[in-house]
C-alpha cells in the first residue's frame, strides 16, 4: 500500500512574473483515491498540467510511476487516463468517434464496458459534438477515461457539468475503481464529492499545498456544532475555551447551541454532564466547515497555522 | 413585439466596436494606405503620354483583363483611368474579404461559441445580435469608403474628379457590403462559422470567376456577376451610379432574407443542419495523423476543388490570351507558322508565370491555416486529452506539419492540373503538363519555406504567430503588381515566392529547388525544438 505513484515535491510554476505554484508537496499511494482540493485558482488544474507535462515545473521535482513527468511523459501516460475539467471536443466529430480515438490513442480498444458506460451515462454517441453541452462533452471524457484500462486516473473537477444522477455514477465508478486497486487523484471543490470517495485529502490555496491528511485526522481540526439543553440553570460559556459562537435559545431556557473544538470536547462535556442533560445534539462536521473555516481565516488573516 | 426584437441593438453595435476596435483599425488602415499609396505614386509610373499608352496597351490583353478587369476607358487616357483600371477589381476583392471575416466571425461565430446564447438571456431582442453585427458592417464600410475617397482626393492625382473619386469610395464600400450581407445570410444557412465561411467564398469564387470569363469573353455579360459591378462603375469614365443602386437593391433583399430567416430559427440552428454521425470511429481515425487529416478532409476537398475551378478559369482563357494575331493581324505574315506558335506559347506561359504567383499565395492559406491549428486547436482546449494520452508533442507536431504540406501540395497541384486540362481543351497547339509542372516544381518549396517560417513562429512565438499571414499578403500585392507599378527587384524578393524564377517560362532550378528544401527541413524542425521545449498554451 505505500507504493508512491505521485510524488511531488516543492513544485513550483512561474507564468511570467506571477508564481502559480508557489510549494506544491504531496504524494498519491498505490490504491488510494487522493482528493485534491482548493478554491478555484488555487492551482489545481496548474499542478495537474505540470503531471501531465503540459506545463514546465519552474522548480521542485514530480513523479509518476517513480518516472519524471517532464521526462518520460508518453512512458507515463500509457498507464495513466485524465480528464480535464473543461472538455472541449472537435465539433465536427461525433461523442463515438472520439471515445474510440482516445482508447485507440493509448493502444485500447472500444470494449464491452464502454458500451455499458455510454448506457448508464445515457450518451448519445451518433451525435457530433457541436450539439452537445458540457455535462455531454464531460460524458465523453469520463466514458474514454473509465475504459480505459490504466493504472492512475486524474480527474480535474470531473463532476461541474453533470446533473445529479450522473454524478452518482460517476462516484460509483470511482468506488470500483478503487476496488480494483487503482490510484486516483480527484481535484474539486465541490466538498461533499471528495467526502464519500477519498481515501485522504490535500488543500492547496494559492498555489500552496496547506494541509494533507486523512479525513479523520483532517476532522481533529474542525468542531462539532452542538445544540444542549439541561436541567440546572446553563452558565454563559461564550468565553469557555475552545467553545465558538455561543447562543442561548431565546425562547426555551437552559438551551443553547455553540460549536466546540473537537480536540476539547471532552472538557467540555465534563463540564456539562453535571448540569443533568435532557437533550443532546451533536453534528459531526463536515469538509464544508473545514473548508469555510480555511477560507474564513483567510479574511481574517493568516491564523489557520493556529487551529 | 416587433420593436423589442430589436432592443438593445445600438447598445451592442456600441459594446461590438469598441471589442474589435482595434482589428478594424489594422484592416481598415492597410487597405486604405495601400489604396492611396498607389494613388500618390502613380502621378510618377504613369505621368507621362508614352508610359499611358504603352500601359493601356498592356492592360488591353486579354490576360490583363482576365487579372485586372476590362480596359473600358475611352481614348485620351488620363492617370487616373490607369489607376481605376489596376485598382477596383482587386481592392473589390480584399473589400469582400474583410466583410466575409467580419460577418461571419460577428455573426455564426458568436452564437457558436455561446456568446449569443449569454446575450440573448438578457433583456435583448432576438434580432438584436445579428442587427448590430450589421450596422457594425455597415459602419466598417462606410468609413473604408469615406477614406479611400479621401486618400484619392488628396493625392492629387491627374485626370481624377471628385465625383468619380466620391464614385470609387461609394463603390467599393458598397460592394463590400454586399458581401458581407452576403455572409450574413450564409450564417444562417449554415450551423457553424466554417460552414459560413465557405458558403460566403464559394458566392464570391463563383461570381469573381464568371467576371474573370465574362471580361475575357465578352464584358457586356459582367453584369451578370454581382462583383462584375465595380467594374462597370467606369470610374473618371462615365462615373455611371447605376452599380451602385444594384449593389444596394441586392443588399437590401439578402439582408431582408437574413433577417427573417434570424427570426425563424433557434439559436445555433441553422437551414443546414449539422448531421449526426457514426458511433463508432472507422480505421481512419486512429491516430494524430488521421485526426488532423479528418478534422481538415473537408477543407482540403474544398480548396483542391476551388483551385482546380481556378486553374480550369483561367487555362480556359489561353486561347484568347495567346492569340497574338488578334491584336496585331500583321503578325501572321511577319512570323511564320512555327515562330507564331513559340510566341504565343511564350506569352501564355509568362501569364501562367503571374498566375502561379496567386496560386501560390492561394495554396498557403488553407496549408498555414492547418500548421497555426497546432497552437489554435490547443487553445481551444481541443488536444489537452491528446497530450495525456501515450502520444509524444514529436508525433502531434509532425501530424499537423504533415497535414499542411499535404494541404499546400495538393492545393497547388489541383490549380495547374485545372489550368492543364482546359488548356489542352481550348489550344490549338496546347502546352503540356511537364512545361506547367515546371510552376509546381518551382514553387513547391518556396511555399514549403513560407510553411518553415510558420513553424518557426509556432514554435517560438505562438502568441505572435498570425503575424505570419503578412507573408502572402504582401508577396501577392508586391508581385501581382510588381511590374504594373515598377516595384524594385528587392521588394519583390523578400517574400520566398519573390524568389523563384519566371516558372514555367523558365526551367526549373534544381539546385535552388534543393537549397529552398533544406532551408524549409531546419526551419522546421528548429520549430519543433521550440514547441518541444516550452509550455502548451491552454484555453
Ligand atoms: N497559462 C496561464 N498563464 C497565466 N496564468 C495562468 C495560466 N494558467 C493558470 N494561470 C493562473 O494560475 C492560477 C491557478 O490556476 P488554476 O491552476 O487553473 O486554478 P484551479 O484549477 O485551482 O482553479 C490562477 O490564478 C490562474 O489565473
Ligand atoms: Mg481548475
Amino acid at each position: 500500500m505505500s507504493e508512491k505513484v505521485i510524488a511531488i515535491n516543492h513544485l513550483q510554476k512561474k507564468f511570467g512574473k506571477f508564481l502559480a505554484l508557489k510549494d506544491v508537496t504531496f504524494e498519491v499511494k498505490k490504491g488510494e483515491v487522493f482528493g485534491f482540493i482548493g478554491p478555484n485558482g488555487a492551482g489545481k488544474s496548474t499542478t495537474i498540467r505540470t503531471l501531465l507535462g503540459i506545463l514546465r515545473a519552474s522548480g521542485g521535482t514530480a513523479t509518476i510511476f517513480g518516472k519524471d513527468v517532464w521526462q518520460d511523459a508518453v512512458q507515463i501516460h500509457k498507464r495513466l487516463a485524465y480528464v480535464p475539467g473543461d472538455v472541449y471536443l472537435w465539433p465536427n466529430l461525433t461523442g463515438g468517434e472520439i471515445i474510440d480515438l482516445f482508447l485507440k490513442l493509448n493502444h485500447q480498444q472500444h470494449n464491452a464496458r464502454t458500451d455499458e458506460l455510454i448506457k448508464q451515462f445515457e450518451l448519445d454517441p451518433s451525435k457530433k459534438t457541436r450539439t452537445y453541452s458540457k455535462g455531454n462533452r464531460q460524458k465523453v471524457a469520463l466514458i474514454a477515461a473509465f475504459s480505459t484500462d490504466a493504472d492512475l486516473y486524474i480527474f480535474d473537477e470531473p463532476t461541474s457539468g453533470l446533473d445529479p444522477l450522473n454524478e452518482e455514477i460517476f462516484q460509483k465508478q470511482v468506488l470500483a475503481l478503487k476496488q480494483d486497486g487503482k490510484s486516483i487523484l480527484l481535484s474539486s471543490h465541490i466538498l461533499s464529492e471528495v467526502e464519500h470517495m477519498c481515501d485522504r485529502i490535500g488543500i492547496i490555496r494559492e498555489g500552496r499545498l496547506i494541509e494533507t491528511g486523512t479525513l479523520n485526522e483532517m476532522r481533529h481540526l474542525t468542531r462539532t456544532l452542538i445544540t444542549v439543553q439541561t436541567q440546572s440553570s446553563l452558565p454563559d460559556l461564550r468565553n469557555y475555551n475552545g467553545i465558538h459562537d455561543f447562543k442561548l435559545a431565546k425562547d426555551v431556557i437552559n438551551k443553547a447551541s455553540f460549536s466546540v473544538d473537537s480536540d476539547k470536547m471532552g472538557a467540555v462535556m465534563t463540564l456539562l454532564a453535571p448540569l443533568s442533560i435532557t437533550a443532546l445534539q451533536s453534528t459531526p462536521p463536515t469538509l464544508e466547515d473545514l473548508f469555510l473555516r480555511y477560507y474564513q481565516n483567510d479574511e481574517h488573516g493568516d491564523d489557520h497555522h493556529e487551529i | 413585439m416587433k420593436s423589442s426584437n430589436y432592443q438593445q441593438s445600438l447598445f451592442l453595435t456600441r459594446f461590438n466596436l469598441k471589442r474589435d476596435g482595434l482589428l478594424i483599425l489594422v484592416w481598415v488602415l492597410v487597405l486604405s494606405l495601400l489604396m492611396s499609396a498607389v494613388a500618390f505614386k502613380f502621378n510618377d509610373l504613369y505621368g507621362t503620354k508614352d508610359a499611358i499608352s504603352s500601359i493601356v496597351l498592356t492592360l488591353k490583353t486579354p490576360a490583363m483583363v482576365s487579372l485586372f478587369g476590362a480596359f473600358t476607358a475611352k481614348a485620351p487616357y488620363t492617370t487616373a483611368d490607369i489607376f481605376a483600371s489596376e485598382m477596383m477589381v482587386f481592392m473589390a476583392l480584399f473589400m469582400a474579404i474583410m466583410n466575409i471575416y467580419f460577418a461571419v466571425r460577428n455573426t455564426r461565430g458568436e452564437e457558436s461559441n455561446g456568446t449569443v446564447e449569454l446575450i440573448a438571456a438578457h433583456a435583448v431582442g432576438k434580432q438584436s445580435p445579428l442587427l448590430a453585427a450589421t450596422i457594425e458592417l455597415f459602419l466598417i464600410n462606410l468609413f473604408m469608403g469615406c477614406l479611400f475617397f479621401l486618400g484619392i482626393q488628396i493625392s492629387g492625382m491627374t485626370g481624377m474628379s471628385t465625383i468619380g473619386n466620391l464614385l470609387t469610395g461609394s463603390g467599393l464600400a458598397a460592394c463590400g457590403f454586399l458581401f458581407g450581407s452576403s455572409s450574413l445570410f450564409m450564417a444562417q444557412i449554415s450551423d457553424n462559422p466554417r460552414g459560413a465561411t465557405m458558403l460566403s467564398y464559394l458566392f464570391l469564387g463563383v461570381t469573381y470567376l464568371i467576371r474573370m470569363i465574362t471580361d475575357v469573353k465578352n464584358a457586356d455579360w459582367t453584369y451578370l456577376s454581382p462583383f462584375g459591378w465595380v467594374e462597370k462603375l467606369s470610374i473618371y469614365d462615365q462615373n455611371n451610379w447605376l452599380p451602385v443602386l444594384f449593389m444596394l437593391s441586392l443588399t437590401t433583399v439578402l439582408l431582408l432574407l437574413t433577417f427573417y430567416a434570424n427570426r425563424h430559427r433557434d439559436v445555433g440552428a441553422g437551414l443546414l443542419t449539422t448531421r449526426g454521425g457514426r458511433k463508432r470511429a472507422t480505421f481512419l481515425l486512429s491516430g494524430p495523423f488521421t485526426l488532423v487529416m479528418r478534422l481538415d478532409r473537408l477543407s482540403l476537398i474544398a480548396w483542391i476543388l476551388g483551385l482546380c475551378v481556378m486553374g480550369i478559369s483561367y487555362g480556359s482563357i489561353f486561347g484568347t490570351v495567346g492569340d497574338i494575331l488578334k491584336a496585331n493581324p500583321m503578325m501572321g505574315s511577319l512570323l511564320g507558322k512555327n515562330a507564331l506558335n513559340a510566341a504565343s506559347h511564350l506569352i501564355v506561359l509568362k501569364f501562367a508565370a503571374l498566375l502561379l504567383i496567386v496560386f501560390a499565395v492561394l495554396a498557403t492559406v488553407p496549408s498555414m491555416q492547418t500548421l497555426l491549428r497546432i497552437n489554435n486547436d490547443e487553445r481551444k482546449g481541443w488536444l489537452e486529452q491528446i497530450h495525456a494520452k501515450a502520444i509524444s508533442r514529436n508525433h502531434i507536431f509532425i501530424s499537423y506539419v504533415a497535414v499542411a504540406l499535404i494541404m499546400g501540395t495538393f492545393t497547388l497541384l489541383a490549380a495547374i492540373f485545372g489550368m492543364w486540362l482546359a488548356n489542352a481543351a481550348v489550344m490549338k497547339d496546347p502546352l503540356t503538363l511537364t512545361r506547367l509542372l515546371r510552376g509546381f516544381w518551382g514553387y513547391l518549396p518556396a511555399l514549403y519555406v513560407i510553411l518553415g517560417i510558420g513553424a518557426l513562429l509556432v514554435g517560438w512565438l505562438p502568441k505572435l504567430q498570425a503575424i505570419i499571414w503578412l507573408l502572402p499578403i504582401y508577396g501577392l500585392i508586391s508581385l501581382y503588381f510588381g511590374n504594373l507599378m515598377n516595384i524594385p527587384k528587392w521588394a519583390q524578393q523578400i517574400t520566398p515566392y519573390g524568389w523563384i524564377n519566371q516558372v514555367p517560362v523558365n526551367n526549373v532550378n534544381w539546385t535552388n529547388f534543393g537549397l529552398l528544401l533544406l532551408l524549409a527541413l531546419i526551419l522546421f524542425i528548429v520549430g519543433f525544438i521550440g514547441y518541444q521545449k516550452r509550455d502548451l498554451l491552454e484555453n
